[in-house]
């Protein structure tokens, strides 16, 4: 039988399932993360004014070099690394998928690579740039908490929680 | 698991779906509002890229708005004006392949001093020109005006035909070595737009009516130099200075 297929027969046995807390959270989170770095890729296309600043040197981390990976954007990244958690963790509390292993599985990994990309971009600017640009921390903040929320996944994937 | 628990269950999963989806709503209209007015205002907004409109009650006050940026020594007896669109061909060339030669055959000597004036062609289509205009004027904030005005020019084709040229003006002045926040923040302002604006009009008054134009000052006189090769400019010099006739 394969993962979904057990999947699907574990939830009809067990019935209605209440929506996962854990996902909701995540699902929130990464919304606010879309939109963090949305504003971040907008300002690397030119498509804002001058970025709006309370803290720290976001201009300076934003015109380094580091602000792009080969011709991509790092926040182009986090938009996309953002719609695929907030993707997975709605799915993730729609009736049929609500006990997916599959998804709890994606989930993790997804928030804990976030989490792994995010350190080392906190690393350049604490040690290479030596500038700081609050949505950064604020995204790493948003993925920290999103892989803490992944966290009951790991329950979900061994079949002992819902 | 009874009927009657899987009812209640149902019911108590609708109603933490329905308080998540309000909760995500939110999130989701204060997330768009913010990013949308950000690029909004950037896009529409702040930048100011058109000329504005001036208040000025005489002349005077038109001529002391209007400021030229001035290359060599400020008391120098000649003076070459060029009236020039950071959009118009002619001018990149003229900026590329002739400015450098007056620079050091004419103006670095002593003697003769270059002066810019913005003249944006906004009525041909130049749509770009008003703010490449006050961009450099940003970059003169830092003392960089030069190497931003040749920056500019060179890199003409790239942002010319652009629909938002703000972020290539922001990379050229990262190419330079200028402060890219203080440039983004003089770019997306309404700084300098009442000079550049006042040097089209003084421009408008002079009879300038295309670019690049090209005047000379010296002895008391003014004249348009009809070819804006080196050579013309040298000539139109000469004779303006001997007190021969002039050529042009």
């Amino acid at each position: 039988m394969t993962d979904t297929a057990r999947d699907m027969a574990a939830e009809a046995a067990a019935g209605p399932v209440a929506p996962p807390t854990n996902r909701m959270v995540i699902t929130l989170l990464a919304l606010i993360g879309f939109f963090v770095a949305s504003y971040l890729w907008a300002h690397n296309a030119g498509l804002t004014g001058p970025i709006v600043c309370g803290v720290g040197d976001c201009a300076t981390v934003q015109s380094s070099e580091y602000a792009t990976i080969g011709f991509v954007p790092v926040s182009a990244i986090g938009v996309l690394g953002y719609l695929v958690l907030l993707g997975l963790s709605f799915a993730g509390l729609q009736p049929a998928h609500r006990g997916s292993r599959a998804i709890g599985a994606l989930l993790l990994a997804g928030s804990a690579g976030g989490v792994a990309f995010s350190a080392y971009l906190t690393y350049l600017e604490a040690f290479v740039i030596h500038a700081w640009c609050q949505y950064c921390v604020i995204s790493a903040i948003l993925i920290t908490l999103i892989f803490f929320a992944s966290l009951p996944e790991v329950a979900r994937i061994r079949g002992s929680g819902t | 698991m009874s009927r009657g628990e899987e009812r209640r269950q149902a019911r108590e999963s609708g109603s933490d779906m329905k308080k998540f989806y309000f909760l995500f709503g939110a999130v989701a209209v204060v997330g768009v509002g913010v990013v949308g007015f950000n690029v909004g205002s950037g896009m529409f907004g702040s930048a100011v890229s058109e000329p504005i409109e001036l208040d000025l009650a005489s002349d005077e006050e038109l001529v002391a708005l209007a400021q030229g940026v001035t290359r060599g020594d400020p008391d120098a007896a000649v003076t070459i004006v060029e009236f020039g669109d950071y959009q118009c061909p002619g001018c990149a060339s003229f900026a590329l392949q002739v400015k450098p030669q007056i620079e050091s055959m004419l103006v670095e000597p002593g003697g003769v001093k270059f002066v810019y004036y913005d003249f944006p062609l906004i009525s041909i289509g130049h749509t770009n020109a008003f703010l490449a205009a006050r961009a450099s004027r940003c970059a003169a904030d830092q003392d960089r005006y030069w190497e931003y005005h040749e920056s500019l020019f060179r890199n003409q084709a790239r942002w010319s035909g652009a629909s938002t040229p703000a972020g290539a003006f922001e990379n050229y002045a990262a190419d330079i070595g200028l402060d890219g926040s203080d440039f983004k923040a003089c770019l997306n302002s309404d700084k300098y737009a009442d000079v550049v604006t006042a040097n089209m009009r003084l421009g408008q008054r002079m009879g300038v009516t295309g670019t690049p134009t090209v005047l000379i000052n010296a002895n008391g006189q003014l004249r348009r130099v009809n070819n804006y090769d080196y050579q013309s400019i040298t000539s139109a010099i000469e004779t303006m200075t001997s007190g021969g006739p002039a050529s042009n």
